[in-house]
């Protein structure tokens, strides 16, 4: 597990996609926060400024475009190549090569999405001059815990699209355009009923987020409804997934 | 520099390698089914270390029984024990010692054979350390040279068959599964193949050499084993099969028409025909029984003016086993 895992995360961090995406999100959404941080005095690390970063939808355009390109060949690639016979004729089970390959993806997508945020909260605090720290380390655990969040939601999806298709093309659009037709029907149907915007990816995870940092969910969102879909995201594509490799490592 | 097979057995200790006394795998009764096709069919076999060839047509069943083993297809019926491990409950332990070469391509075609191979080492449980020199041993071992550095969709199918050999044999197994090894391959790449095939199986693994082409078979295996339909047909030492029965005789003659059949006529009388083939332009093999001296052969042959163009005790080739097989077991081909 821990082989495909740093095998995933080296190849990713090879691609050229993956480095110029990484760089430009890096770029576009944080380094400006870096240096406002390091050069604005504040008392101490707010709530809503971390609620702030994340909800731009930035971080979830990143995340999503990253997503889809690191994990459009993570199992298209072993399908086209016909790779999972020699997987399996080791001594690894099924589950074992889902979590190394979506643990790999975890990783990449986690600089964007945890690694960066938790950082500059931390550099927040460190630089802060007020002595409210411990109003400071909740915020810290907040954003550790919105990083997770942002971390885990789109890779399952999208290797599990992965495991459809030999072709990584296919797989990276499809990803991509799903996140965003998914995102479409949300507006389009909150014309109607605003509720309905709990179906776009991008804004459950905003509402998400709103929450973790302390904030009043709007009064149209339900937050059972928001909590079902956020997991259902995340759990049925790994269900799908893992059934999927067990077909294939039986080879039917 | 040159590797040998001596140099590749680092001496495993293994689960797999003992406990199973003289027979390294057996199958007892084994049924699979992929949806309604039964692949295996009651499938039971003894097989021995060494070198042993899984013979039969495409769709025999040979890969099905391979893939049975590694605990790779789920068995309707019957029990497979991989030295003395169950293939059912005990599939990790048994794929853990245990190196397989598909058939069919499977390897990443986005990395170069060492870090494939290393890969595949690593996944074994080898250290990144370790599974890059063995990666570099094994490579040298089956003949991969600087192309080695180069990505595998680079290579022609006789270097992917290599690589394929080489990530199988990269954690040292002492027991190997090679699915067609040979398939896809000019000339000279098969006879290496089969040379490596040799030298891996003298240095005291077991080797499971899968094929349907019986020359390479009987080329390089001690044992054999014929399948069909997913049931067993015959099996049995090479020699042993190829060498036919004792008390029976090969034995060509040439003559005209008529001598023949008065040759044939008297020599029924002495002794037992069992086979009759015509072979044209005058000429006649026989298989017979009941004349090990050949006494009358020759007698009656002088006295019916036909000549005596072969008369040996029987020696059969593997394509002769494999004909027979098929008429008392089974079909040919799915």
């Amino acid at each position: 597990m821990y082989v495909i895992l740093r095998s995933v995360f080296k190849h990713a961090l090879k691609s050229t996609g993956v480095k110029i995406l990484l760089i430009l999100s890096l770029l576009f959404i944080y380094a400006f926060q870096f240096i406002l941080v390091l050069l604005d005095p504040h008392e101490r690390l707010e709530a809503s400024d971390m609620s702030t970063y994340f909800n731009g939808m930035g971080l979830a355009g990143f995340a999503m475009l990253l997503t889809a390109v690191v994990t459009s060949d993570l199992i298209s690639g072993d399908l086209s190549g016909n790779s999972f016979v020699l997987y399996f004729s080791r001594a690894i089970r099924t589950v074992d090569y889902a979590i190394g390959k979506m643990g790999g993806a975890l990783l990449v997508v986690g600089i964007l999405c945890f690694a960066a945020p938790v950082l500059l909260a931390i550099v927040a605090i460190a630089t802060q001059s007020g002595p409210d720290y411990g109003y400071s380390a909740t915020v810290l655990g907040r954003t550790v815990a919105a990083g997770i969040l942002a971390t885990l939601f789109f890779v399952p999806y999208g290797t599990m699209l992965s495991s459809f298709t030999k072709r990584k093309s296919y797989a990276a659009v499809g990803t991509f355009m799903s996140f965003f037709v998914l995102t479409i029907i949300g507006n389009v149907f909150a014309e109607f009923d605003r509720s309905w915007r709990v179906i776009s990816p991008a804004e459950s995870l905003s509402d998400a987020f709103d929450w973790i940092y302390g904030q009043e969910l709007p009064s149209y969102i339900d937050g059972g409804a928001l909590a079902v879909f956020l997991a259902l995201f995340m759990i049925v594509p790994t269900l799908i997934l893992y059934l999927r490799l067990r077909m294939q490592a039986v080879g039917k | 520099m040159t590797t040998t097979a001596e140099g590749l057995s680092h001496s495993r200790e293994s689960a797999v390698g003992e406990g199973a006394g003289q027979h390294h795998l057996s199958a007892n009764g084994v049924t699979v089914h992929y949806g309604p096709v039964r692949a295996l069919d009651g499938f039971t076999a003894l097989i021995p270390r060494g070198v042993v060839g899984l013979l039969g047509p495409n769709g025999a069943g040979k890969s099905t029984f391979i893939k049975a083993c590694l605990g790779l297809v789920s068995l309707s019926a019957g029990t497979i024990s991989v030295g003395g491990l169950d293939s059912r409950t005990q599939s990790l332990r048994i794929r853990d010692h245990v190196g397989y070469m598909p058939e069919n391509d499977c390897l990443i075609p986005s990395v170069n054979a060492v870090e494939l191979v290393s890969y595949f080492g690593m996944m074994s449980g080898m250290t990144s350390k370790d599974s890059m020199q063995r990666g570099h041993e094994v490579l040298d071992f089956v003949g991969v040279g600087e192309e080695r550095y180069r990505l595998i969709k680079s290579y022609s199918t006789g270097m992917k068959q290599k690589v394929k050999l080489a990530q199988a044999i990269v954690h040292d197994p002492p027991l190997l599964f090679l699915d067609e090894p040979t398939s896809g391959m000019d000339p000279q790449g098969r006879e290496e193949m089969l040379e490596l095939v040799t030298m891996i199986g003298a240095s005291d693994k077991t080797v499971i050499l899968s094929s349907h082409v019986l020359q390479e078979v009987e080329q390089v295996c001690r044992h054999v084993v014929i399948m069909s339909n997913g049931r067993l047909v015959a099996e049995g030492e090479t020699s042993v099969l190829v060498a036919g029965q004792e008390d029976v005789q090969s034995l060509t003659i040439r003559g005209d028409e008529s001598a023949i059949g008065r040759y044939v006529a008297a020599l029924g009388r002495t002794c037992e025909i069992l086979e009759r083939r015509d072979e044209g332009k005058g000429q006649v093999a026989l298989r017979i029984r009941g004349d090990e001296t050949g006494r009358n052969v020759f007698r009656l042959a002088g006295e019916n003016e036909v000549q005596v163009r072969y008369y040996r005790g029987e020696r059969l080739d593997l394509e002769e086993v494999f004909l027979r097989s098929f008429k008392r077991g089974g079909d040919l081909g799915d």
